[in-house]
């Protein structure tokens, strides 16, 4: 572990919510190009420390380095662009847009046409929305929704609608992917296609930190699991070492007689 | 809607105006529909930042005032040309759009409605107590005309079509970028602003040139009304104003170009229709607004859609 190159190093990160401690002194690193689990019992901090790193608020002390750059408080819209990625545990999709559309949102940071090069419309434009337009199909066919694309996001089956979240999110290029709880809600098959589809993404060079309570799937693909309990690091190791640590099953299933 | 659509509506719009702007000769029906498309231009203006990127001003009618009052005082007192205190009065607008929209647009729902309120208001007190410039409560008289070589426009048929080629200009803008990447911005702002900024979008940004671009063309807006008539008075430029301008664009149907144009001529014409009424005209108003919004409460256009889609759901299912 003791890095080479880590690419996302949390180090020493704590939150508090008025006397609410989220986060106490959580320290860890995620190598490039691995999955990193993230688990823990309800209200251990997993999604506190997710909002940390993707810039919704900062954290009270300790630092975020993002491929030895420091980026912690600094706005989330910022952090897109330099290429952190965020899905929600509650499925925040435009409602009034189509699912192409929730994609091509997802291009935003990729395309730089303003206001007057809207009602200008330049030629340059015309182009680049071409370009977006194909980008959008293409990661649609990614996640297996290039025939609903042009029906309203909103109306699609709850699991569809996780996936049309992470193609959004991945239209910006990420180099860093934060998927809180992607399987909630699924049934086994779409969980086994969820899976594949996070390997295909780590495949394509990036990196993915997961929050998930399905076990199966967490040991299954990642790496590395962290272990989080009210706010602190409890463990943190292999999937195999995570699952034969007393500690881990003591937080979980409570202690042993 | 597709982009192919927009430019056919527009067209066949474009060509209905021209062709009733030939026709009617009436002074009185050409006064009211050039104020038509000034109060159009006021709503679609609102629109983008109301409907689209979901943030309300209760305080619009301040930039309408301004563009009036801009070129008002620097035609009257200062003698510059109508065409020289256009652009001024049309970047002073963008200008101050943007700085007040930075810090207001960080409040949001009832407390954005609040704020820009405030503004609203302090801007009205200006207009009435600024009164070396702006004339004070009686008004800033001899604005002049706008002219292009020997043809004056004034309040008739030149009026008319001033206005109108403005606001067949701004559909075409704004339904570009309705349908451009910031439009896309605009709406995922309105739908969640946590998702748009997720999505990389400078949220504080966006919602601060989307009221820029609100407030220049109001700006623009009231640059015509004040050439057109020579005459302003702080009363056209008050809080009723900025709620008459919401009413336009809630009546006419919010994230929808052709809904201003709907909310404006209803609100203009309301009152003119309503004068049979006489004592009870508002009372009218009242219900009438009351009724719409409790029977189609995404306003006329939607309304009306969803009603024709009924009706051909209906004929093809008998």
């Amino acid at each position: 572990m003791s890095g080479l190159n880590p690419f996302l190093t949390i180090d020493g990160v704590s939150k508090a919510f008025g006397g609410i401690q989220a986060l106490y002194q959580v320290s860890f690193a995620v190598q490039a190009r691995h999955i990193h689990a993230l688990i823990g019992p309800n209200g251990a901090g997993k999604t506190t420390l997710f909002n940390v790193i993707s810039g919704a608020f900062a954290p009270d002390e300790g630092s975020i380095r993002l491929d030895g750059k420091d980026i912690q408080g600094r706005p989330m819209h910022e952090l897109v662009r330099r290429g952190i990625a965020r899905t929600f545990q509650n499925v925040e999709l435009f409602g009034s847009m189509s699912v192409l559309e929730n994609v091509l949102v997802g291009c935003h940071t990729r395309t730089r046409c303003g206001l007057i090069g809207a009602m200008v419309r330049w030629p340059w434009v015309s182009r680049e929305e071409r370009w977006a337009r194909e980008r959008a199909m293409e990661l649609l066919n990614m996640v297996g929704l290039a025939d609903s694309a042009m029906k309203r996001a909103v109306d699609l089956p709850f699991g569809w609608q996780r996936l049309v979240e992470i193609a959004r999110a991945l239209a910006g290029d990420p180099k860093l992917l934060l998927l809180d709880e992607p399987a909630a809600g699924l049934n086994a098959v779409e969980t086994e296609r969820l899976s594949r589809l996070i390997q295909e993404i780590q495949a394509l060079g990036v990196t993915v930190l997961l929050v998930e309570h399905d076990m199966n799937l967490t040991m299954d693909i990642s790496d590395r699991i962290v272990v989080l309990d009210r706010g602190r690091k409890l463990a943190e190791g292999t999937p195999r070492e995570i699952q034969s640590s007393d500690a881990v099953m003591e937080a979980y299933l409570g202690k042993k007689h | 809607m597709g982009s192919r659509q927009r430019l056919y509506g527009t067209a066949i719009f474009s060509l209905g105006m021209a062709a009733l702007g030939v026709a009617v000769s009436n002074p009185y029906e050409q006064q009211l529909l050039t104020i038509i498309g000034i109060h159009t231009l006021l709503a679609l203006g609102l629109n983008m930042l109301m409907g689209y990127a979901g943030q309300i001003s209760l305080g619009h009618a301040a930039f309408f005032g301004l563009g009036a009052y801009g070129t008002g005082i620097l035609t009257t007192h200062f003698q510059w040309s109508p065409w020289a205190s256009l652009p001024a009065v049309l970047v002073f607008a963008a200008l101050s759009g943007y700085l007040i929209g930075r810090p207001i647009l960080r409040l949001s729902g009832y407390y954005l409605a609040m704020g820009t309120l405030g503004l609203g208001i302090i801007v009205h007190v200006l207009f009435r107590e600024w009164d070396t410039f702006t004339g004070g409560a009686s008004g800033l008289v001899g604005i002049p005309p706008l002219s292009v070589g020997r043809l004056i426009v004034g309040l008739g048929r030149s009026g008319f079509f001033a206005v109108w080629a403005t606001v067949v200009l701004f559909f075409v803008l704004c339904g570009r970028v309705v349908d451009s990447r910031i439009g896309r911005a605009l709406r995922a702002l309105g739908d969640s602003q946590g998702a748009a900024a997720a999505s990389g979008i400078h949220t504080a940004h966006l919602k601060a040139a989307i009221f820029s671009f609100s407030a220049v063309m109001a700006a623009l807006a009231g640059y015509l009304y004040a050439h057109l008539l020579g005459f302003i008075s702080p009363s056209s430029f008050d809080f009723l104003m900025s709620i008459r301008m919401v009413t336009m664009v809630v009546i006419g149907g919010m994230a929808s170009i052709w809904g201003s144009l709907l909310g404006a001529s209803v609100i203009t014409l309301l009152p003119e229709w309503l004068h049979v009424f006489s004592d009870y005209e508002m009372m009218v108003y009242g219900l009438i607004l009351m009724g719409v919004m409790i029977f189609l409460p995404q306003g006329l256009t939607r309304g009306v859609l969803d009603a024709l889609q009924r009706a051909r759901a209906r004929t093809a299912s008998s």
